[in-house]
């Protein structure tokens, strides 16, 4: 029984069907700084600068009660150098996210604890300045999360605040590994036997983690926080390992949505 | 139960939070460190270690030695990079690879010994002023028709420099040349470039999709780690298909992409390569880091012709000619009208 009840809780972003009533949009600039290791491209560390714009939606279910559902997307480009500045790393990349949470509120203290699944794409290509024979790399993974947070609502004088943390674990998924030496011709050719596998807590550790603050004034609401990514993953012969701490500085829009009416 | 279960998870974020790549490496100019760590860069992922007769632990021995001679006694020597520099030479040179460089930001190191002692069969001023006065240019193809004693408007010829040009016109450059009995390709001191070139400018002279070779990458640190072979295939141009006699022109300065190009050759039903061996590069290079941040480059995917030879050490021609007068004749040139004639009686 228990099992099913799994089974529903991480399909439960396909089951939800009901229709909207509340609506909070987020957009959000990220700034901030990322160590890597890309073992396919260097052995070297390489530090730099991170920056992001991002678009996260929470929406409410009318007809199932504590239940919300958030999608998220996130551009991002990241420049660095190595350890020694003899070579620069660029990157590009896209990530984007759909999940569904259970959420319970302690209104007469303005808590709330929130659980759920999350479903998370990213694709980040890097491009090693120096590197004429082998300047390509990427990370590309897809993957089933554990999210949980927890938000405290409160008032100042004049304004009100929601002080939230949100955390995302990947559980399981699939991601592309680069073969310990193999060239992106043979990759561009097709030749990809193995490159794609199965991705767990044991060879994909992903932990990606939030504390924000929204500033809610009498006509806009605004956030500010903080992000710190991890991403650990790889062979027995090649781990890349990439983080980054972020600041984030973000606008709230919050509305609702009346159902249609009907008339018969 | 709850309350092991957060344990866990509490280990596991912690143990998660500490990692880090077990392949990351101290960035540094020790010359100990560096040695040391383009030894084992070459040991591990160079693809020809045991197939150069080269014993590359006693190079190991020969070099850590000098390198904790020069970390003594010059790391205080205004030239101690370049000295560095030369020791790391030194030693890939020992594998006598023309594929295996060192690039800082100071200098490149590249072995040419695979060329040095050969004739270079092949004087670009002699083709164009003598047998091909007349030219045009298409992106890094340059062709025209072989106008030489008693040849006039028969044979079509195409010289290619350098693979790192395009060659995407090469369907329509034989269109241009539609009218003659054979072309030549002179891929002659061609020292390589795009890969994907090779197969580009292949792509016309073959019907149907072709297995041409086989390739291999390093998948492991030990010397014989290799993938599974996978097939090399060229697949015809979309619209020419050139099934009248080609001949390819080589000398020992062919490398690389060119060794790949003349090994896609060898499969053409109406292709003859004429010349001199190619001087090989059968492995795609790939490039790495030291802890100086200098970019050591090497093979680490192996290539094999169609028989599953490697062709690392150069390609046999069909009509093995050297030039014996650079100054007047081109004798590859020669053979080619020759046979020309000999096929329109």
């Amino acid at each position: 029984m228990k099992k099913i009840l799994y089974i529903i809780l991480l399909l439960s972003p396909i089951l939800l069907h009901a229709e909207v009533v509340e609506h909070e949009n987020i957009l959000k600039l990220k700034y901030g700084g990322v160590w890597q290791v890309d073992p396919y491209l260097s052995p070297l560390r390489y530090n730099g600068q991170w920056v992001g714009i991002g678009n996260e939606w929470w929406q409410s279910f009318s007809k199932h009660e504590h239940w919300s559902h958030v999608g998220t997307l996130d551009l991002s480009g990241l420049w660095s150098y190595n350890t020694p500045k003899s070579n620069r790393l660029w990157g590009l990349g896209i990530q984007t996210g759909w999940g569904a949470y259970h959420y319970w509120d302690w209104q007469d203290k303005g808590l709330q604890v929130l659980v759920g699944p999350h479903l998370e794409a990213e694709l980040m290509a890097r491009y090693l300045m120096s590197n004429t024979n082998k300047p390509y790399s990427m990370d590309a993974a897809v993957q089933a999360q554990a999210m949980a947070g927890v938000s405290w609502s409160f008032s100042g004088k004049k304004t009100s605040y929601r002080l939230r943390y949100l955390a995302y674990l990947s559980v399981i998924g699939i991601d592309f590994v680069p073969d310990y030496f193999q060239s992106y011709y043979e990759l561009t050719e097709g030749v990809m036997q193995g490159n794609v596998r199965c991705a767990g807590l044991w060879n994909h550790q992903s932990l990606r983690h939030e504390i924000t603050l929204d500033l809610q004034f009498p006509h806009s609401t605004w956030r500010v926080g903080a992000e710190h990514r991890l991403l650990h993953y790889g062979t027995q012969t090649m781990q890349f390992h990439r983080q980054q701490v972020n600041l984030i500085v973000g606008c709230v829009f919050r509305y609702k949505v009346k159902p249609a009416e009907r008339f018969r | 139960m709850k309350r092991s279960f957060l344990i866990y998870l509490l280990i596991y974020l912690i143990a998660l939070s500490s990692c880090q790549s077990k392949n990351e490496i101290e960035s540094t100019f020790s010359a100990v460190a560096n040695i040391e760590a383009l030894w084992q860069t070459i040991d591990t992922k160079y693809c020809f270690v045991e197939e150069k007769d080269v014993d590359w632990d006693a190079i190991h021995e020969e070099y850590i030695t000098k390198a904790r001679l020069l970390e003594s006694e010059m790391s205080d020597n205004k030239n101690y990079q370049e000295l560095l520099f030369d020791l790391c030479a030194s030693m890939l040179d020992s594998l006598k690879d023309g594929h295996v460089n060192l690039y800082s930001w100071f200098d490149v190191s590249a072995y040419s010994g695979w060329y040095d002692n050969a004739p270079t069969n092949f004087n670009s001023s002699l083709v164009f002023s003598k047998y091909v006065p007349s030219y045009r240019m298409s992106g890094g193809l340059y062709y025209g028709r072989l106008s030489y004693e008693l040849t006039t408007d028969t044979i079509g010829y195409i010289y290619y420099s350098s693979f790192s040009n395009s060659c995407a016109n090469i369907g329509g450059v034989l269109s241009k040349l539609s009218d003659c009995k054979a072309v030549i390709i002179d891929v002659r001191s061609n020292g390589g470039g795009d890969l994907t070139n090779a197969y580009t400018l292949a792509a016309p002279f073959f019907e149907h999709e072709t297995v041409v070779g086989y390739w291999q990458h390093k998948n492991g640190p030990g010397h014989n780690d290799f993938s599974d072979l996978e097939e090399l295939k060229v697949t015809p141009n979309q619209y020419v298909h050139w099934m009248r006699p080609v001949y390819v022109l080589t000398n020992r300065r062919c490398y690389s992409a060119t060794n790949a190009f003349v090994n896609c050759m060898t499969n053409a039903e109406h292709a003859t390569i004429i010349g001199d061996k190619t001087g090989g590069g059968g492995g795609m290079p790939l490039s790495y880091e030291l802890p100086c941040g200098w970019m050591v480059r090497f093979s680490s995917v192996k290539m094999f012709n169609v028989n599953k030879e490697s062709i690392e050490q150069g390609i046999q021609p069909d009509i093995r000619i050297d030039i014996t007068n650079p100054s007047q004749r081109d004798d590859m040139i020669d053979k080619v009208i020759l046979f020309t004639k000999r096929q329109a009686k």
